[in-house]
């Protein structure tokens, strides 16, 4: 089930990536909706990871491409975000948590400028968003798990980007947080900003994106989350394991969402 | 006065090393140094037996070519050989510095270098060569001049390219998602490297360098979590560095690069034990005042 977004902010076009030979993404056709929360979903190893990485260039697709804005990457960086998985960084480098956020105003700032008084204020408003005011002038090895993704998140949030990739942002990231967070974004997406996150709780995930891409290699699902959450293409998705599905079930159930919904 | 222009040229080189190096070692490239050092041997030669002469603008432009194609050989073994980076830096150097030696030794007659000189160099010799113009006015050692043409360039390509080196050095990869060109910031650090230390182990020697390269840094890692404060912290100790080391040498009568690279390693040492931030002294003592006042509120909220 594969919709067309009316006003996509991306595009991609048989998109096919491969490691060693070994077909990580296949064939990946998909449209996502101008200032939509969308979630990203799938087993582990289902490539989403390697969606956003080649979207955001870091790896080379054997074939098809994709489109920001209606154009190549290049040419809309400054508008783009990315949020990694892990933070690959040497924790024990000599960065405290606002050097690690004020990064995020460089490319708005100029390479070969100075850094103003406003992009600091910027990068400040960021840690206060994600609730890390406190924290400025830590080191970041000095940080818990939790805190360090919420400060990778503040600097992609300093960059004031329009399109915003972040990969599981929730990953050890308590559940006060996670909602406060989930806030700021819906209210990012109200001012007309996208943000895609992927995301491994199913549960949470009907509350939180209006739109959904369900991933396994193959795109199996991408639409409005009401059309998308159907245990049917779950099951396909996560190739049918048993308790899993039960849990969906019952999920479902709950939500009071259709389980199957005939269109 | 000699003293002066020895503690000078030292602390040149010192705060020229220390600053690239501080970018060295949290790029986990410490003994790239090492490995240019004595990979653009050959490059040397070669541009020599060109040039006729020892100290030419074209010698360090040679070298430098040789150290960057060190670097792109490092990264093509490492990449392509699969073999750890460190592993491929040894095979590296080892060959381009054995081939060096060779064509020395082949080209005895012609050619003025010899491997202790490259090695150890002579700082004592720095106030005699002097820069002279036709006039007759003296303009001071001749290495000065390079030296300090050498570190201003490296100081303006560290201000101007702060953003680009930090963001690069610190997490490549949201460098390249806001655009920034790995590779390029990579060799022209390389570059500077070789230049940098082709500048000055004629001078100081080679493992003056290298020592000057890692541990200053390495010391005022120990002492600073803010890489501005690193920067600078590295060029003073650099300069303390070059000016205890030039008395210890008078004191021992002994090699002045020699005992500039002792005072390099005492510095390390105290900081290692003493450093406020990271010193084992000073992290067992805040463990222990932690661990107290753990008791005591322990001991209140009961
Ligand atoms: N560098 C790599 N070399 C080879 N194979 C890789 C590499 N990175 C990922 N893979 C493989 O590609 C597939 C997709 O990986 P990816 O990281 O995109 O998954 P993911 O959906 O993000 O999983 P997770 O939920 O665990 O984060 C996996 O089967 C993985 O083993
Ligand atoms: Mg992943």
């Amino acid at each position: 089930m594969i919709k067309e977004a009316k006003n996509p902010v991306l595009e991609i076009h048989d998109l096919t990536v491969t490691y060693h030979k070994k077909p990580v993404l296949w064939d990946i056709d998909l449209t996502i909706p101008a200032g939509s929360l969308t979630g990203i979903i799938g087993p582990n190893g289902a490539g989403k990871s390697t969606l956003i990485k080649t979207i955001m260039g870091l790896i080379k697709p054997s074939s098809g491409y994709s489109k920001i804005f209606d154009k190549p990457l290049d040419e809309v960086r400054k508008r783009v975000s990315y949020v990694p998985q892990r933070g690959s960084v040497d924790w024990d480098f000599p960065a405290s948590v606002f050097d690690v956020v004020l990064m995020g105003r460089y490319s708005d700032a100029g390479m070969f400028k100075r850094i103003r008084k406003a992009d600091r204020e910027l990068a400040m408003d960021a840690l206060q968003k994600v609730g890390m005011e406190k924290f400025s002038k830590r080191q970041i090895s000095e940080l818990s798990g939790g805190q360090q993704q919420r400060v990778f998140l503040a600097r992609a949030l300093a960059q004031h980007a329009d399109l915003y990739f972040m990969d599981e942002p929730f990953a050890g990231v308590d559940a006060a947080t996670e909602n406060a967070i989930i806030d700021l974004l819906h209210e990012m997406t109200g001012k007309g900003k996208t943000v895609v996150v992927v995301h491994h709780d199913l549960q949470s995930a009907i509350k939180y994106f209006e739109w959904i891409l369900l991933l396994n290699t193959r795109l199996v699902a991408s639409g409005p989350v009401t059309e998308v959450f159907t245990s049917e293409l779950l099951q396909k998705t996560y190739g049918g394991k048993l308790t899993l599905l039960t849990e969906i079930g019952n999920l479902l159930q709950r939500e009071g969402l259709p389980a199957r919904e005939t269109k | 006065m000699n003293a002066f222009w020895i503690i000078t040229t030292g602390s040149l080189v010192a705060i020229t090393c220390s600053l690239l190096g501080c970018y060295l070692i949290l790029r986990k490239m410490a003994m790239i140094g090492d490995a240019i050092s004595h990979a653009v041997l050959p490059g040397i030669v070669i541009a020599f037996l060109y040039t006729g002469q020892r100290d030419s603008m074209v010698m360090l432009f040679a070298a430098a070519l040789t150290g960057v194609f060190t670097t792109l050989l490092i990264e093509l073994i490492h990449k392509k050989g699969k073999l750890q980076t460190d592993a491929s830096i040894g095979v590296t150097f080892t060959l381009l510095f054995a081939i060096g030696i060779i064509m020395i030794s082949v080209f005895a007659g012609q050619v003025d270098l010899d491997q202790d000189c490259v090695l150890y160099g002579e700082i004592a010799y720095v106030p005699f060569d002097v820069w002279l113009l036709d006039s007759g006015i003296n303009l001071g050692p001749r290495a000065i001049w390079v030296l300090g043409g050498v570190l201003l360039i490296i100081i303006a390509f560290i201000s101007l390219g702060y953003k680009p080196l930090y963001a690069t050095t610190f997490d490549p990869g949201f460098a390249f998602t806001i655009g920034i060109s790995i590779p390029l910031w990579h060799y022209l650090l390389m570059s500077l490297v070789s230049i940098t230390t082709v500048a000055s182990f004629e001078i100081v020697g080679a493992i003056l360098v290298i020592a000057f390269l890692v541990v200053p840094p390495a010391t005022a890692y120990l002492l600073t979590d803010d890489f501005k404060k690193m920067l600078m912290i590295s060029s003073g100790i650099g300069i303390l560095t070059a000016g205890s080391g030039y008395y210890l040498a008078v004191a021992l009568n002994g090699s002045i690069a020699g005992a500039m690279a002792v005072m390099a390693g005492i510095f390390f040492t105290l900081a290692f034990f003493f450093s406020p931030s990271h010193g084992l002294l000073f992290k067992k003592l805040r463990k222990k005042r932690a661990l107290l006042q753990g008791h005591e509120e322990g001991a209140t909220t009961i």
